[in-house]
């Protein structure tokens, strides 16, 4: 008789859907709060391959011109703007953790 | 005794070259989203995966035990005695790399994990019989996960990608910092690169461990990896990996498939935690189909993306194929040895150097083609459709038709007040001209009036239908052409 263990594919799962989704929720909610502390990340591809056909130099400098304009009309305070950021690092730390966390887990674990 | 000890040296050097062509065919699974979406230069990537790869090795050793102590059940081993059963692995093996070739030979997409076991499983048929593989086993660690981790896959990158944009998502048009997910991609990339050293690079400990096992040179009580082992099998992977990113180097820019920061993100989280999940609890599964899913996922978690049935099954029968088909090669190496005995160990020796020399020149070639330019990751990308501008979505169009709403009833407003303002001018007894004007105003402002109150009810169509939304979606018909006609 072949026994198969389900739980452990539920298991698998979980732990899966758990820690892509918190680490992909914390540093998307990082990236919110930089946006709401006026510091728009721009990042530029270190490198142009041909798969990058939505985005061109000229396109970030106007983007890198639209995060600038949007950090000045910023109708929050310098407090508020400061705890934004505060928030932002913590979400990153969190996310640090989830990766940090889930990778101990498996070598302390066996 | 000899010849045994001779066919396990064999068996060794035959596991870790392919653990070698492991590295090297898998370096693009895990570094082809960041350098297509420019987070990361392609020399810095290579680097980046093959030191994580080397890493990973070290984290775990539950897929290596599940491959050494559990796919071919030990008392048949042992019935058969060192000397039969070690040629059967080195068949095995043989058939496992000689599918691994084929497959890149022709641009098919594979999984070496599922050619090695396809070879081990088919060469022991043949030499043990069906008493030899405990089929439960095989069933509960490596078909039912090679079926289920890319669906696992890729309903987390769905989601996860959904949540991406989702959460950073603006609706007043100022910037939303999605380009910030490049820097996030670099993490995410290495914790795939990491995974995969994880995963793959113990398949190759668990075969030489079941060779050492059957042997004697080690306890059948303990099925650990031993330490020269595990170090020998991180080394070679990680060097296979190094290797094998330059020639992505080479053919970089070529057939990428498109994928926003965001989406790569979230894709390479999922194949990262997929993985090391399973890697914890002993599921050899492939890295190559897992990373697959969450591209195929992570894609259909865009807007107004559609699947491209026609390269998801032609993928989907290439997944397929490769445990049977491996299986097949293996136990034609393994009749050889059956029916010739150390004469049939001495042409599957031929056989595979014959295979790794052809591999080697293969490899040495610069003709860029389908077949080596991309990696099945990327390709798999190609089974979903996006378009280049999504429609819009639920909640922009309700901000839309409030907005359309409003202005209607500003609309309504003024044309009545233009209307009472013609009205009054008349009783008055104005000029014919003035009430004239007056009218023609009236009639503007209940046209303005109209056209606001049309717009108001087309968004109302457009948020409450999906397919409506989808309607205005834009699309790159050059660009679909151009996929199509490749």
């Amino acid at each position: 008789m072949i026994s198969i263990d389900w739980i452990a594919f539920l298991n698998v799962f979980g732990a899966a859907l758990l820690g892509a989704g918190s680490i992909v929720l914390f540093y998307a909610l990082g990236l919110r709060m930089l946006v709401r502390a006026g510091r728009v990340p721009v990042v530029t591809p270190v490198e142009f391959t041909d798969a990058i056909t939505v985005l061109s130099e000229k396109e970030i400098r106007r983007a890198a011109k639209q995060a600038e304009k949007a950090a000045r009309k910023s109708p929050l305070s310098e407090g508020q703007k400061t705890l934004a950021f505060v928030a932002a690092i913590a979400c990153f730390a969190l996310c640090a953790l989830a990766v940090i966390g889930g990778i101990l887990l498996i070598v302390v674990g066996h | 005794m000899e010849t045994a000890a001779l066919v396990v040296v064999l068996v060794i050097a035959l596991a870790l070259f392919f653990d070698f062509t492991n590295g090297f065919h898998d370096t693009a699974n895990a570094m082809a989203t960041p350098i297509a979406t420019g987070a990361l230069k392609p020399k810095t990537a290579v680097l980046l995966a093959a030191v994580l790869n080397l890493i990973g090795a070290f984290l775990s050793t539950e897929v290596a035990k599940t491959v050494s102590g559990g796919i071919v059940r030990e008392d048949a081993i042992s019935k058969m005695g060192a000397e039969v059963f070690l040629p059967l692995i080195f068949a095995g093996l043989i058939g496992a790399i000689t599918w691994n070739m084929l497959t890149w030979l022709l641009g098919l997409p594979s999984s070496s994990s599922h050619a090695l076991f396809g070879g081990l499983i088919g060469a022991t048929l043949v030499g043990v019989g069906a008493t030899g593989i405990d089929f439960g086993m095989v069933l509960s660690k490596i078909i039912l996960p090679a079926v289920i981790a890319p669906l696992t896959a890729g309903l987390i990158a769905f989601a996860a990608t959904k949540i991406a944009y989702g959460v950073t998502r603006r609706y007043d048009g100022k910037p939303d910092g999605r380009s910030g997910f490049r820097w996030g991609q670099i993490f995410t990339s290495s914790l795939v690169a990491l995974a995969h050293g994880t995963n793959d690079a113990q398949k190759t400990m668990g075969v030489i461990t079941l060779a050492l096992i059957t042997i004697g040179w080690q306890s059948g009580a303990h099925h650990e990896p031993q330490l020269w082992v595990i170090v020998a099998c991180a080394f070679t992977i990680a060097l296979g990996t190094y290797l094998g990113g330059w020639r992505i180097i080479r053919t970089l820019g070529k057939g990428l498939t498109e994928v926003k920061p965001a989406q790569g993100f979230a894709a390479e989280s999922s194949t990262a935690a997929t993985i090391l999940a399973s890697s914890a609890l002993g599921f050899a599964l492939s890295t190559t189909q897992v990373a697959s899913g969450s591209v195929i996922g992570s894609g259909l978690g865009r807007r107004g993306a559609t699947v491209r049935w026609a390269t998801a099954g032609r993928i989907a029968i290439g997944w397929l194929l490769t445990l049977p088909a491996a299986g097949g090669v293996g136990a034609l190496a393994a009749l050889l040895v059956i029916w010739l005995g150390t004469w049939g160990v001495a042409i599957d020796a031929v056989l595979a150097l014959v295979i790794i020399v052809g591999l080697f020149m293969y490899s040495r070639r610069n003709e860029v083609t389908h077949a080596n330019a991309m990696s099945d990751v990327a390709e798999s990308g190609l089974a979903v459709d996006q378009p280049e501008v999504p429609g819009p979505t639920r909640r922009a169009t309700r901000i839309e038709l409030m907005r359309a709403l409003e202005r209607a009833e500003r609309k309504a407003d003024e044309a009545e007040r233009a209307a009472r303002r013609a009205k009054k001018l008349k009783k008055v007894g104005a000029s014919p001209a003035e009430v004239k004007a007056a009218k023609r105003a009236a009639q503007k402002a209940a046209d303005k009036f109209a056209e606001a109150e049309r717009a108001a009810q087309e968004w109302e169509l457009l948020s409450a239908s999906r397919k409506e939304r989808a309607k205005l979606a834009e699309w790159d018909i050059a660009v679909d052409e151009q996929e199509d006609a490749r």
